[in-house]
């Protein structure tokens, strides 16, 4: 396999499955435009080609020089390679770290943003690596009534209230102190 | 002009309120620019329904003046966190967070706020004085062509920054563009890509996508250098830039003031591609182009330079033709049409008023920029002193709030959180995420301006390089594609030393 690597082989994989299901589904909106000869499929279709392209010439660089940068590229980010070696607990918390957002994103149509927001915070400062659980009170709260005074207050931004029964109520709750804090303004 | 100028400053100056909504604007723009997470946009949308209450000069005057220092906040969290403000301020980080992880972020960010309020004077000024000649010009000279053109000649230009190859620059800039063929094609109105959710039809929202590439990946980057142990925490640099550090780079600002004005003045390109440009016009002209990217102050100045000039050019297109440049122009769309006005030609002989107010606001909201900026800056870097673990929370949510707020829809906030995880992995294989980020804000103008011009020339495509600006800015493109394939072609003398350890420090 020359200088490839699994990892790189499920990349190249995945780029020519993109071109592949975006090819496909292109057959779905192939219809004519009267006032247009390309149609709605030309553009995609051109940029479909184009990456399919780039994919080949990129494996075909990795295929002779491994995950190599070229020089004088401008602009390249230093993160964390993808090949670095992590053990089971690194990988364990990475994952939480990528999946708390998305379960609190998940959870604000039912939840609410009000009630499921500070539950959010705690739990990412917590996978960040702090441990003492009163700093973790502290700031939690001070990031809840921040954003609450900004958004809610400050800015009468409408927030997700959530449709589930109690979580309702308590965005319900808020809202109310929320309003009688306007009034006494 | 100067009467006009003098007119529009006394009805700014002479009416509390409306210095209060000035006040509001200057310093609401340069703190929801300057935190990260969220960004003058998010500001721009929640501000968009009261706006119905004010006059329509300070809802205009409002939102102008939000644009001008909104761009320069950007470039803050840019420099000292690698989370661009906005999509303008991405090349931004290409140098400044480098800076910042050399102990140099007052550098970065004093030169961010000269050259911002240099690049934002000089932009307003040019717009006093030929708003209506410019735009006349712009009518007879660009047309689609020209547009599509430009388009290309910027995506060329991204794709040959922020990624480790050639290669992987163009599959980043090619991916932008697919993602932004998702909904409705722009000629025929013909859905593309829903795969059978109805919320698809209407593309992919620009704000959560752009939060979650930049903001959201950045915090997994963070996370993903702490779990493995490879986190370095920024050094704390207040030294600002010298004059002469400065008068150093006296080119660089003249030739970003001109390549941001061009690019701002073009219906539909707007201050993210000028930011591109000049950032790519700065590599293209050094005699170093080895050290940008690493922490190179002319990285920061071409860019922070090139945006703020966009500013100014951008209001002509839009008041001389009703066509905005970019999504908070487009919300400026909203306000007048919110007070039965419409931005085009007539508003110069209907509100003459409303726009030297307009003018002059933006005048002094770049001049805002330099003193209010001075004064800040050492506070904000301090910002660097907050434990990442008590910001990421913060940032996550201001993000979720930010693209909640446009729509109201949950599923944004899972879109952009989606863009996050994807944007972490393309950025931890090598992809540029502002060479996507510039084809998915691109692809549309691109796409349209090259399907109007194919139309206009009967699909003759060589008719293209029968007008001088689009074939001049279409050969500019394939040079610049031309140098990339031919680096890529020549791998064994252009390989890096750096495989893989992260040690060429720099940007997504």
């Amino acid at each position: 396999m020359g200088k490839l690597t699994r990892s790189q082989v499920v990349e190249a994989a995945l780029w020519f499955a993109i071109v592949a299901i975006f090819y496909a589904f292109s057959f779905g909106f192939d219809r004519p435009i009267e006032i247009y000869k390309f149609g709605a499929t030309g553009w995609p279709r051109v940029v479909l080609f184009l990456l399919l392209l780039a994919a080949i010439g990129n494996l075909a660089y990795t295929w002779r020089h491994g995950s190599a940068a070229q020089k004088g590229r401008v602009g390249i980010a230093d993160d964390v390679p993808a090949t670095t070696v992590r053990s089971p607990r690194q990988l364990l918390r990475m994952g939480g770290v990528l999946a708390t957002p998305f379960a609190f994103a998940l959870l604000l149509k039912p939840v609410g943003f009000y009630f499921a927001s500070p539950f959010f915070i705690a739990a990412i400062i917590l996978l960040f690596g702090e441990r003492r659980i009163k700093y973790i009170l502290v700031i939690t709260g001070f990031i809840y009534l921040l954003l609450l005074g900004l958004f809610v207050v400050l800015l009468n931004a409408p927030l997700p209230q959530g449709n589930v029964s109690p979580f309702y109520d308590y965005s319900a709750f808020i809202l109310t102190l929320n309003s009688k804090l306007q009034q006494m303004w | 002009m100067l009467e006009n100028f003098l007119a529009g400053s006394q009805a700014l100056f002479g009416d509390p309120f409306t210095i209060g909504i000035f006040v509001f604007g200057v310093l609401g723009g340069m703190l929801f620019g300057a935190i990260p997470g969220v960004s003058m946009l998010t500001l721009a949308a929640i501000l968009l329904p009261f706006t119905a209450n004010l006059e329509p000069a300070q809802g205009v005057m409002l939102f102008a003046v939000i644009y001008c220092t909104g761009t320069y906040g950007g470039a803050i969290t840019a420099i000292l966190f690698n989370i661009p403000g906005a999509p303008e301020n991405a090349p931004t980080a290409f140098d400044g967070y480098p800076m910042t992880q050399q102990g140099k972020s007052g550098k970065a960010v004093g030169a961010a706020v000269l050259c911002s309020a240099i690049g934002g004077v000089a932009s307003a000024l040019v717009m006093m004085a030929a708003t209506e000649p410019l735009a006349q010009w712009a009518i007879r000279n660009i047309g689609p062509p020209e547009i599509f053109a430009l388009v290309f000649f910027g995506l060329a230009v991204a794709s040959s920054v922020g990624a480790r190859t050639v290669w992987k620059g163009w599959i980043s800039v090619l991916l932008g563009l697919m993602i932004a063929t998702i909904g409705q094609d722009p000629v025929g109105g013909i859905n593309r890509y829903n795969f059978g959710f109805s919320d698809l039809a209407a593309g992919i929202a620009f704000v959560p996508a752009i939060l979650g590439f930049f903001a959201v990946s950045e915090i997994f980057v963070q996370a993903d250098k702490r779990t493995s142990g490879q986190f370095k925490s920024p050094k704390l640099g207040m030294s600002f830039p010298t004059i002469f550090e400065l008068w150093a780079h006296k080119i660089a600002v003249v030739r970003s003031i001109l390549v941001g004005f061009f690019c701002g003045i073009l219906p539909g390109i707007g201050a993210t591609l000028a930011a591109f440009m000049g950032y790519g016009e700065a590599v293209r002209w050094s005699r170093n182009r080895k050290e940008f990217g690493k922490g190179k102050l002319e990285g920061v100045i071409s860019s922070e330079t090139a945006n703020n000039a966009a500013t100014g050019a951008a209001i002509i297109p839009l008041l001389a033709l009703g066509l905005p440049g970019g999504a908070l122009t487009a919300m400026m769309v909203a306000v007048f049409q919110m007070h039965d006005l419409e931005p085009g030609p007539l508003v110069f002989y209907n509100s003459p008023d409303l726009i030297w107010v307009v003018f002059a606001a933006m005048f002094y909201a770049n001049l805002s920029i330099l003193v209010i900026g001075l004064l800040e800056t050492k506070t904000i870097l301090y910002l660097l002193k907050i434990p990442f673990p008590f910001l990421a929370p913060m940032i996550l949510l201001l993000a979720a709030i930010g693209s909640y707020i446009g729509r109201g829809l949950v599923l944004d906030v899972v879109v952009m959180f989606a863009a996050g995880i994807i944007g972490f992995l393309l950025r931890r294989s090598g992809y540029s995420i502002p060479g996507l980020v510039l084809g998915i804000i691109l692809g549309k103008i691109g796409e349209q301006n090259f399907a109007q011009g194919m139309q206009m020339v009967h699909y003759d495509l060589l008719e293209y390089f029968s007008r001088p600006i689009c074939s001049i800015l279409i050969l500019l493109g394939i040079l610049t594609l031309l140098s990339g394939v031919y680096k890529a072609l020549k791998p064994s003398r252009s390989l890096s030393s750096a495989n893989w350890t992260g040690s060429s420090a720099g940007q997504k």
